[in-house]
């Protein structure tokens, strides 16, 4: 699976080089740091809710753009998927007024199919991922815009969710705590059992390390690489019907900071990008991590404009001590043996 | 002002029912797509002033280009059409100056009456040489929301800034600060960072959080539809509903919902459709009749959405006029 785990050492070097090891000591000396300047509103429930709120969202995109990326793709057009699938609600259920479960199946068809042609495209072109998904971003933006305009005349569009629909898709429980959490853990659990505990899993990092070989070993990369595009469409989707019924509005010009977000929160978990290699633990501690520090700098009296350096501080930081501690624990279990 | 489509040909619609030459006046107005939310107001306005304009023998075109791609050429285009189909007088938004002052320019060599709207402000209508601005000040409106939420008991207030640099939300906020300071309040920024960008629930979460840690804040201010909401939601979960008061620049629907629920205090709007109904008026009088309004920079903003209109307001929205 991963460079580490032929090797032999003891129980706490086994743990160490885990790929999660890593961005796990980044997310302690990340809450730590901000604990000490946020105080009681950080390490108390709204100080949770606050980063979990963001984590749930941009961690249900980050797993399976991060299961792509393990396969070695990448997948920018969760972008404009996120604001497409808003929009589709409020528009089915919003503006023409039909029932919203409709809405919701319409929106999560709309992240299904661009995440089919995306996977479509990648497997019968040699263009990179980069390039196609790119260009199925604008081309989604355009269509999202276009068609918003054309039906509602507008660029934001209202929905009223019916109160069921709301308490699953949006409420807070506590008055603070999105239900989109307990979504996300749904999706961790789900893709946590299919990239480590089934014989799929191991074809995504068999494709990420080496996709002929992995082709002559009779895994179908051809369909396994539509599947993972389709997973991500879906859970940018999902996101995209939370927020509208969360928010009562979508807008179309939404959602941009998803893609280089998701990102980060995949590379700071310790997924490289040559792909190959990662796991859905080290994913979530990115993402938490990730969250923490956006949140952390509104409780920390930090000076809110540096905000953006703080940010990309972290991710280079975060990459960096990733690829030092791997380095020294693969060092020292050489050692021992 | 977004995106438009490809192509950077311009469309001419003919308002006027009249069409036959008449000894009324002949005034073009250059504007915005009419399929964009805020300037489908405008025109409405313009085309209601100008049921008197046709009544008087006159007509009324409203030039709008087809996409904003280009737009100060393209309106200075629209500009140029507009002398060369015979106008009597010009409604014109000053978007570009660059691009588009030199065509203002030849409507005033051309001695014909010019109003400038929208954009420019009263700078713009002195340079050219114009009759009047219509419109409204992004600096104002701040001005306008603080006031309000300082008169409303705001002691201490934050305006969030969800695009630092851009010039026309630096100048909402900053208005915002002069207009609680008059009031008796204070007031601070809160930029937020790129991250958040576009996404409702990282702008809520940032004002939860500034809320938790900034207890005296109890009035924010915000410039975009989509922070409001934001806005709204991040104050709930904060458990500070009531307790902090919520004004933003513009409104949607979904924004007039919150003020008609009481979960926003108000909304300052430039109120488009007085833009182009006053524009027009003013120069169907002077053409027609040499009538003037010697008062000059003409404000149609901010005007004030909040408890005591809303219901006038929403019914203006199912209209087109708001």
């Amino acid at each position: 699976m991963t460079a580490g785990t032929t090797l032999k050492g003891g129980g706490w070097g086994r743990l160490a080089r885990r790929p999660e090891a890593g961005s796990f000591l980044g997310l302690i000396v990340v809450y730590v740091f901000f604990a000490a300047l946020g105080g009681q509103n950080f390490l108390g429930a709204p100080g949770w809710s606050s980063w979990l709120n963001m984590a749930a969202e941009i961690g249900t995109i980050a797993l399976p753009v991060g299961l792509l990326m393990i396969a070695g793709q990448l997948d920018i057009s969760v972008g404009s998927v996120l604001p497409a699938s808003s929009l589709t609600v409020a528009l089915i259920s919003g503006h023409f007024g039909l029932p919203l479960y409709l809405g919701i199946a319409g929106a999560l068809a709309v992240g299904l199919a661009v995440g089919f042609v995306n996977g479509f495209l990648v497997t019968r072109t040699t263009i990179p991922s980069l390039i196609i998904t790119i260009g199925t971003m604008f081309g989604v933006m355009g269509l999202t815009l276009g068609f918003t305009i054309m039906i509602a005349g507008s660029t934001g569009v209202f929905l009223v969710p019916d109160p069921l629909t709301k308490s699953i898709f949006g409420s807070a429980i506590g008055g603070m705590f999105q239900v989109g959490i307990f979504w996300w853990l749904a999706f961790v659990a789900v893709t946590y059992g299919m990239l480590h505990a089934s014989p799929w899993g191991n074809w995504v990092f068999a494709l990420g390390g080496d996709k002929e070989s992995a082709r002559n070993a009779g895994i179908p990369t051809r369909a396994l690489t539509i599947q993972l595009y389709m997973l991500s469409g879906f859970a940018a989707a999902f996101v995209g019907v939370t927020q509208v019924i969360t928010f009562g509005s979508a807008q179309v010009a939404a959602g941009s900071s998803f893609i280089f977000n998701s990102i980060m929160c995949i590379v700071i978990g310790g997924v490289t990008l040559t792909g190959g290699s990662g796991s859905v633990i080290g994913i979530v501690f990115g993402t938490i991590t990730f969250a923490i520090v956006n949140q952390g700098i509104f409780f920390s009296g930090l000076d809110p404009n540096f905000g953006s350096i703080i940010i990309g501080a972290l991710l280079l930081t975060a990459v960096l001590s990733n690829d030092s501690f791997r380095a020294m624990a693969l060092r020292y279990a050489a050692k021992k043996k | 002002m977004k995106l438009g489509k490809m192509l950077a040909t311009t469309a001419v619609l003919l308002i006027g029912a009249t069409t036959a030459y008449a000894d009324g006046a002949k005034i073009f107005v250059i504007g915005g797509k009419a399929d964009d939310p805020f300037w489908s107001i405008v025109k409405k306005g313009a085309e209601d002033a100008g049921k008197v304009v046709e009544a008087q023998g006159g007509t009324v075109t409203w030039l709008a280009p087809q996409n904003y791609d280009n737009l100060g050429v393209d309106a200075a285009e629209l500009i140029r059409q507009a002398i060369d189909q015979g106008a009597t007088a010009i409604v014109g938004p000053d978007w570009v100056p660059d691009a588009m002052d030199p065509a203002f320019k030849a409507v005033v060599d051309a001695k014909i009456p010019l109003v400038i709207y929208n954009a420019g402000g009263i700078e713009a209508a002195d340079r050219l040489g114009a009759m009047n601005y219509v419109g409204a000040v992004d600096y104002k409106a701040g001005v306008a929301g603080g006031d309000y939420l300082g008169k409303a008991g705001g002691k201490s207030g934050v305006c969030i800034n969800s695009l630092p640099g851009a010039a026309n939300i630096e100048a909402y906020c900053k208005g915002f600060g002069e207009g609680i300071t008059a009031a008796g309040g204070k007031a601070d920024t809160l930029p937020l960072p790129a991250t958040a960008e576009g996404n409702v629930t990282a702008v809520a979460q940032a004002i939860k959080a500034y809320l938790l840690q900034h207890t005296d804040v109890d009035a924010v201010f915000t410039t975009a539809n989509l922070d409001a909401v934001g806005a709204v939601q991040g104050i709930a979960q904060a458990g500070l509903t009531g307790k902090v008061k919520v004004c933003g620049v513009n409104f949607d629907q979904a924004i007039l919902s919150q003020i008609d629920a009481g979960t926003q205090a108000c909304a300052i709007d430039q109120q488009g459709y007085q833009q182009g109904f006053y524009a027009v008026s003013i120069l169907n009088g002077y053409v027609n009749y040499g009538l003037t309004i010697p008062t000059r920079e003409i404000l149609t903003g901010p005007g004030i959405v909040d408890a005591v209109n809303i219901k006038s307001t929403l019914v203006g929205a199912k209209s087109g006029t708001r």
